[in-house]
């Protein structure tokens, strides 16, 4: 797969993130140490390619709890066939950022 | 420790980045990295496993949104190559107009920059250009080699017949220039009456008179003069050996100054009793500025004339520098007429068929198509123009009825095959996007022409439409013919239209 061979580590690492259940830019941010600068950008590419898809948080839930909503990514079909392909090429990415056993939505 | 004044400097920051953003994403965009920014000021979640923790300080806050910029710039950059991708992919428009525009501004590059060529289209830089005639006794071949020999010449300056009001002889020879140091340079050298370059008004440069009468003036183009004496301006008045013949440098001339036939690096101009010297048979061109009134009106810039000399008569023609110089032009108009005749020769000048549909297209799409199909009309024939000068002109070998003619016939081929090509372009193209139509099928079968179409079938890789393009026209097929897709095919492209839903009325 071309998206497989082009993946860097940096992005795999946050397809890997967002897998785990970091579903936001920032939440990224802390867990993997990247600066804003990069984590955003990638999350951009992860989503032109298909890899992850973004989505708004519903207007009321933002509303009740007195905060702007948060735009939040998940991971595709596509993005975990990448993510298992990419595995091979980086084994310790699923030791570093493990996936919680109940998976976050 | 950071100013408060600065707290607002990361929302600041995030405003200006956004400017970078396309305008379609640019709202949302703005949301997102405001979002973050207020939860990540705020402490809010980070993920599980994770205790909230938020960046605290603003120099924290202003790290995080510097990222802003880098995203927006990010997607600036994906943007832009997008859009250049999707303007200048193969086939289209855009990308067509490209390259004409590109050979057309190589071959003006070029035309400007050769001096052969660039002269073609600048005025005569003589005096009363228009009273000027070269004399021949064989018509234009006399425009190409020496036809006047010096004696006739010599019995014009004294008797013009009121035919002329001034007169002056020049023959081109090929001489050898002394230079110091016993080196000696070949020249093409115009040996000529004393008055040609007074009587052409050339006074673009002062040519002096010689210090010392008895000798010939010499004066030198600007490329002899760099070429021989590495522009030193103190040559002028200094003597010089040409020939055997001791000469004064009287003056230096633009090179664009000499329009007349036969190319030369200088002209000696010599008095007549310096003229006599040669003999009198040797054959030379002759300028006169002639009278009109005493000839006959021109006949294509041509002009007869009758002499009756010890009971011979003897006929000349009188050929206008004018009309010389703008022969160029006057050849390439008539290339371009009988091209656009012989063009139904070898194509169908019909577009094709574009019947109406049911969502007809909308007025500035098929302004479009006739605006692109004019300009290739107008390029066309500004690059065979440009070009084909620079073919025949930009060496400065031929002379200018061999350039011409040379380019009278690139300039033909180039215009009707260059025309072919703008009728066959068009009609291979999608009249919504531009686009060149690509994956020919031959459908159906010759022999079975009067059971069912044959032909071939081209297609819009953005789905707006196939083309129909008849084996055998006929009367109920006779050219080719667009079919409209409505926008309900769009999902069987993988290259979906772009322009479909917002310019189909």
């Amino acid at each position: 797969m071309p998206v497989e061979a082009k993946l860097s580590h940096t992005a795999a690492m946050i397809l890997q993130a967002i897998h785990a259940g970091y579903l936001y830019g920032f939440s990224i941010m802390s867990m993997t140490g990247l600066p804003s600068g990069t984590v955003y950008p990638a999350m951009r590419r992860l989503e032109r390619d298909g890899l992850i898809l973004s989505k708004w948080e519903q207007q009321s839930i933002a509303d009740a709890e007195q905060r702007p909503p948060r735009k939040f990514y998940r991971i595709t079909r596509a993005g975990r066939a990448t993510l298992e392909a990419v595995y091979k090429r980086y084994p310790l990415l699923a030791r570093m950022i493990p996936v919680p056993e109940v998976e976050h939505a | 420790m950071i100013h408060p004044s600065l707290e607002a400097l990361p929302r600041v920051l995030i405003r200006a980045a956004s400017l970078l953003v396309p305008g379609a994403d640019r709202h949302e965009w703005t949301a997102e990295w405001s979002s973050e920014l207020w939860h990540a000021q705020h402490g809010s979640e980070v993920g599980p496993g994770i205790p909230g923790a938020g960046i605290t300080g603003t120099r924290a806050a202003i790290l995080f949104s510097v990222g802003a910029v880098q995203d927006a710039f990010c997607l600036r950059v994906q943007t832009l190559r997008q859009d250049a991708a999707n303007t200048y992919r193969a086939g289209s428009a855009a990308r067509c107009g490209l390259i004409l525009n590109l050979a057309c501004s190589v071959g003006i590059v070029a035309f400007l920059a050769l001096p052969g060529t660039r002269n073609t289209i600048l005025p005569l830089p003589y005096r009363d250009a228009e009273t000027l005639a070269v004399i021949s006794s064989n018509g234009d071949t006399g425009m190409q080699a020496p036809s006047i020999r010096l004696a006739d010449y010599q019995e014009w300056t004294s008797d013009t017949a009121g035919l002329f009001s001034q007169i002056a002889f020049y023959q081109p020879v090929a001489v050898h220039l002394h230079l110091t140091n016993r080196r000696t340079a070949a020249l093409s050298l115009a040996i000529a009456s004393g008055n040609l370059l007074e009587m052409l008004g050339i006074n673009q440069s002062p040519i002096h008179a010689a210090s010392t009468p008895a000798l010939p003036r010499l004066v030198l183009s600007r490329s002899a003069w760099r070429r021989f004496y590495r522009a030193d301006p103190s040559i002028v008045g200094h003597t010089a050996r040409v020939a055997g013949q001791t000469v004064e440098i009287a003056g230096i001339l633009p090179d664009s100054a000499w329009r007349l036939p036969g190319h030369v690096d200088g002209w000696l101009l010599e008095d007549p009793h310096g003229l006599e010297i040669l003999p009198p048979t040797v054959r030379g061109f002759v300028v006169a500025r002639i009278r009109s009134e005493a000839f006959p009106p021109p006949h294509a810039g041509w002009r007869s004339m009758e002499e009756t000399r010890y009971g011979v008569e003897s006929k000349y023609e009188c050929g206008s520098l004018s009309f010389i110089a703008e022969r160029p032009l006057l050849a390439f108009s008539c290339c371009l007429l009988l091209a656009l005749l012989a063009l139904p020769a070898i194509t169908a000048l019909s577009l094709g068929d574009y019947p109406l549909s049911r969502e007809p297209l909308h007025r500035s799409l098929v302004a479009r198509r006739w605006l692109f199909l004019a300009a290739k009309l107008l390029l066309t024939p500004a690059i065979a123009y440009f070009w084909t000068a620079d073919l025949a002109f930009g060496s400065g070998v031929l002379s200018l009825s061999d350039a011409s003619a040379v380019q009278a016939f690139a300039s033909f081929l180039a215009l009707l095959f260059g025309f072919r090509w703008v009728l066959q372009d068009q009609r291979r193209r999608c009249p919504v996007c531009l686009r060149l139509l690509s994956n020919p099928a031959r459908v159906g079968q010759a022999s079975c022409n009067f059971l069912g179409w044959s032909g071939i079938e081209l297609i819009c890789a953005s789905g707006h439409g196939l083309l129909h393009i008849p084996e055998l026209p006929t009367s109920w097929f006779d050219t080719q013919r667009w079919l409209c897709l409505d926008p309900s095919w769009l999902c069987l492209f993988s290259d979906p239209a772009d322009t479909t839903p917002a310019n189909v009325a």
